[in-house]
């Protein structure tokens, strides 16, 4: 046995690992631990720049249209949407999958990101996390509205002394409503677990008034003891725990939604981790986009989402879109494969009948314009990756309408054919659930810290116990030679005039 | 760290006897092929496909590794590197499946497709010819992505800067080999029921493979903690961590089986359920739900536990049953077609002698392949600059 690895040896024995491994820097410029808490906290803290209030008045501006069109569409019934009675489903079953799917990068980035040990989602997760449930809740809005008498939404529960029966507990969109309440709960439990030590930060800084005691009540006296903390990482990590299977099982969900019919086009077997895959690519878009617009908002930011972190999500985005593109072949391959008539000629319809510029639009942006990302400037520059991730949410958007109206429109009986033309009332609705999404998501950039400081300090560099380091920041925490740690305190009471 | 701390000197002793049970067992198929061809040449897929589904394993950890940049299994990474060099000879062991086409696929055989349209409709695609030359393409490709890094890692051990170089190559590589493992995977054992289609089915074999290569690795590292220096830097944290992917993706696995059962039973269409009905019959019902229990109930309950990934002796049982369970899964997905070619067969169970003796004439190749090629290089890839952080790999 060498020297070398008998000592190996002998440490991993001990349990002491004093080896300090440098890592690309995850933030930039090596900022301290306060520079961290100053730019985050200082957003929600300042006052918001003018383009925010632009940002904001538009969003707000849609959000009240939208209001006012469902409160039409109540009125009037969904009659005034374009559907038919061939095309049952359109645009607004397109917009729910849609919204779901954008719903999906948050958790995944919060758990799945999590348990695999990626330390550069700590800039990103906060921020995806709001994301989702702003998304669930533009998702939630459509099948409400679709009911058409809003008053019967609680008939999705099932109440069986009220209503003196069950619900349909074999329909998928039954299994919908559990999967996406849990969703929902769950999502929202785990950004706020994840934000309690950030609000205390926040109440520590803030002046006394109404803002403090707020902070204050919802930080639940939090005090970042070391108790505190190990409480709070375990909980952290059975969350994780929780929501990975979440993220795979609502999309599961939807997509069966569509393949547990016979309908040529919706039934296949690869509709679950299809549906699964495109809505965290769909989901990376939209935290792309909006990490962009919230640069232009507040720069500062670039300090702590950088470079890394877009070229990382670029590669998800990458990865996941070729996924979705794999699916795409497989389902055409089987489609001719299979020698069902039924089933070859809806993909072939899909590809060159009446909706073919809905399907080349898909296969355009959801396929072919990712593959920019092969090259590594393109996957930094931001101008590139604004105008990418906004491609992949118009295409997966495009991909929810072919799957829908597509199948929908010529299925078995030629006489009942019919194309979908969308009403003004289909976009309405469209634009305005972007409207309520956008104006949510800026009240949170408004009141809340958008990054998970805690977090993104616990992957500094000199958080690391064995970095050189560490023990400056007057956050050692025992792991460290007491030795090394005795000179670091002389050296610093050498530098403070020996006080 | 020097490459010659981590050489198994004079360790021969395993590959000569993993040469000389193979010899013995592809003797005794030899024998079975002449007693009974066509059980033989069912027994020779499932066994086939087993060891397949490992090299093919190796070469997907190989990939992933390299894109994801990941640094806690850098000390494992010669194994499944390994594993995957091994594809070269599965393309010779591949011959006898070429040969016995007409006793496996029903497609092969003329006068059935003259006489049914959907035969005839898939010809251009399911014919001997394109099959075969498909299978080489297949072959070539995943033996060129294999080598090429294999040989590059090698090239790292004395020194040279390739982490760049296999993070490039694997990126493309991962294309070809999500395209050509689905497409084995329907040539190979979809097409086994002509009539049977199943969009998933690519990711349902890939699934199986990773899961099961994940066990191999498990074990043969166990093993080669015993004979070699890897004890000192594969510690107890990367059993954890390879736990945690056997536990994953035993429940992946599940999700992508449970996808393609559950829409097809939801669905009811008669050509697509008697794929399920063929193996709920006769039989085959208690297979159906062992394989259920085993490669998913028994796997879940054991492998959540934080203890039992921490352990030796728990890994080691979890491992091996592992490799069991595949081979149930592809008994599964294989037998009962048995009675598609052979129309007069009985329905039931086919369990015969023959596949233990292609099963072990098999994998004693396989392994004494292996074996050779871990004895003539480093087992642990030293020349990796980030290998410290492997070796320091603690979990949380």
């Amino acid at each position: 046995m060498s020297m070398e690895t008998a000592t190996l040896k002998q440490e991993h024995r001990n349990g002491h690992h004093h080896v300090y491994v440098p890592e690309p820097e995850l933030i930039n410029d090596k900022p301290r631990f306060k520079t961290i808490t100053d730019i985050i906290s200082g957003v929600p803290e300042g006052k918001m720049p003018r383009l925010w209030w632009i940002l904001f008045g538009i969003s707000f501006a849609l959000m009240a249209m939208y209001l006012a069109v469902i409160t039409y569409l109540i009125w009037k019934g969904i009659g005034i949407w374009g559907n038919n009675t061939t095309v049952g489903w359109a645009w607004d079953i397109t917009n729910f999958v849609w919204w779901v799917g954008i719903g999906h990068a948050g958790t995944l980035i919060s758990a799945v990101l999590f348990l695999f040990r990626q330390k550069w989602r700590t800039s990103i997760n906060r921020f995806s996390e709001a994301m989702t449930i702003f998304a669930v809740i533009c998702a939630g809005m459509f099948p409400l509205i679709h009911m058409g008498r809003i008053w019967h939404a609680y008939w999705f529960l099932p109440l069986p002394n009220s209503m003196q029966m069950w619900v349909n507990f074999r329909s998928p969109l039954m299994w919908d409503v559990f999967a996406i309440s849990t969703y929902l709960s769950v999502s929202i439990m785990f950004w706020y677990v994840g934000l309690i030590p950030d609000l205390a930060t926040m109440r520590d800084r803030a002046k006394p008034g109404i803002r403090k005691t707020l902070l204050g009540l919802f930080s639940l006296g939090w005090r970042g003891g070391n108790r505190q903390w190990r409480h709070y990482e375990r909980a952290y990590m059975i969350l994780a725990g929780l929501s990975t299977p979440l993220v795979l099982s609502v999309h599961t969900i939807v997509s069966f939604d569509f393949a547990t019919s016979v309908i040529p086009g919706w039934h296949t077997t690869i509709f679950p981790p299809y549906f699964v895959a495109g809505a965290i690519f769909s989901g990376f878009a939209m935290v792309m986009t909006l990490v962009i617009i919230t640069y232009w908002m507040f720069p500062q930011i670039k300090q702590i989402i950088n470079e890394r972190h877009i070229d990382n999500m670029n590669k998800i985005i990458m990865v996941t879109g070729m996924m979705v593109g794999y699916a795409y072949g497989c389902e055409f391959f089987i489609a001719w494969y299979s020698g069902n008539p039924y089933e070859a000629s809806i993909f072939i319809k899909r590809a060159t009948g009446p909706y073919w510029w809905a399907y080349w639009s898909m296969i355009t942006c959801n396929v072919i314009i990712p593959q920019i990302f092969w090259i590594k400037s393109m996957r930094t520059n931001l101008a590139v990756s604004f105008i990418v991730s906004i491609f992949v949410n118009i295409g997966m958007w495009f991909e929810r309408f072919v799957i829908t109206v597509t199948s929908l429109s010529q299925d078995y009986l030629p006489s009942s054919w019919k194309y979908f033309n969308p009403t003004i009332y289909d976009v309405a609705c469209f634009v305005g659930s972007i409207g309520l999404f956008m104006t949510l998501f800026l009240l949170f950039l408004r009141y809340m810290p958008m990054v998970a400081m805690s977090e993104v300090k616990g992957v500094l560099p000199h958080a690391n116990p064995h970095h050189p380091d560490h023990e400056l920041n007057g956050h050692g925490n025992g792991h460290a030679h007491e030795q090394h740690r005795a000179e670091k305190v002389a050296e610093l009471a050498t530098k403070n005039g020996g006080r | 760290m020097s490459a010659e701390n981590f050489k198994l000197t004079g360790e021969s002793k395993f590959g000569v006897i993993a040469l000389g049970v193979g010899v013995a067992g592809v003797a005794a198929s030899v024998a079975g092929l002449f007693i009974d061809h066509k059980t033989f040449y069912f027994a020779y897929l499932v066994a086939f496909m087993f060891w397949m589904a490992i090299a093919l394993g190796g070469l997907f950890f190989t990939l992933i590794h390299h894109l994801v940049g990941a640094e806690w299994s850098i000390v494992i990474r010669r194994i499944p590197e390994t594993l995957a060099s091994a594809i070269p000879m599965m393309a010779i062991l591949f011959i006898p499946i070429v040969l016995g086409m007409h006793d496996l696929y029903e497609w092969s055989h003329e006068e059935a497709v003259a006489h049914d349209e959907l035969l005839k409709h898939k010809s251009a695609w399911l014919n001997p010819m394109w099959f075969t030359i498909r299978a080489y393409i297949y072959f070539g490709i995943w033996t060129f992505i294999a080598w090429t890094l294999y040989k590059a890692s090698l090239d790292q051990d004395g020194g040279k800067d390739v982490t760049e170089k296999m993070r490039s190559v694997s990126a493309p590589s991962m294309i070809v080999f999500a395209l050509s493992i689905t497409a084995a995977a329907f040539d190979w054992l979809m097409s086994l029921d002509p009539h049977w289609f199943s969009t998933i089915f690519g990711v349902y074999f890939f699934a199986g493979s990773w899961w099961t290569t994940l066990a191999c690795v498990v074990l043969l590292s166990m093993y080669l903690r015993g004979k070699s220096k890897l004890g000192e830097v594969m510690t107890i944290e990367h059993y954890h961590d390879l736990g945690k992917l056997m536990f994953g993706f035993t429940v992946f696995w599940t999700y992508i089986a449970f996808s393609q059962f559950m829409l097809i039973w939801y669905g009811n269409i008669p050509e697509e359920t008697i794929w399920y009905k063929h193996r709920w019959e006769h039989g085959w019902q208690y297979v159906s739900m062992f394989l259920f229990i085993g490669h998913f109930v028994l796997p879940f309950l054991v492998l959540i536990f934080r203890a039992s990934k921490r352990s030796f002796t728990v890994m080691k049982i979890v491992a091996s049953w592992f490799l069991l369970m595949e081979f149930v899964d592809l008994y599964w997905l294989i037998m009962p077609t048995f009675t598609i070619v052979n129309p007069d067969a009985h329905h039931g169970l086919h369990f015969s002698w023959q596949h233990l003796t292609t099963f072990v004439g098999i994998g004693g190749l396989f392994l004494w392949f292996v074996w050779n090629r871990l004895t003539s290089a480093s087992i642990v890839p030293v020349g990796d600059p980030r290998i410290e952080a492997s070796i320091h790999l603690k979990n949380a």
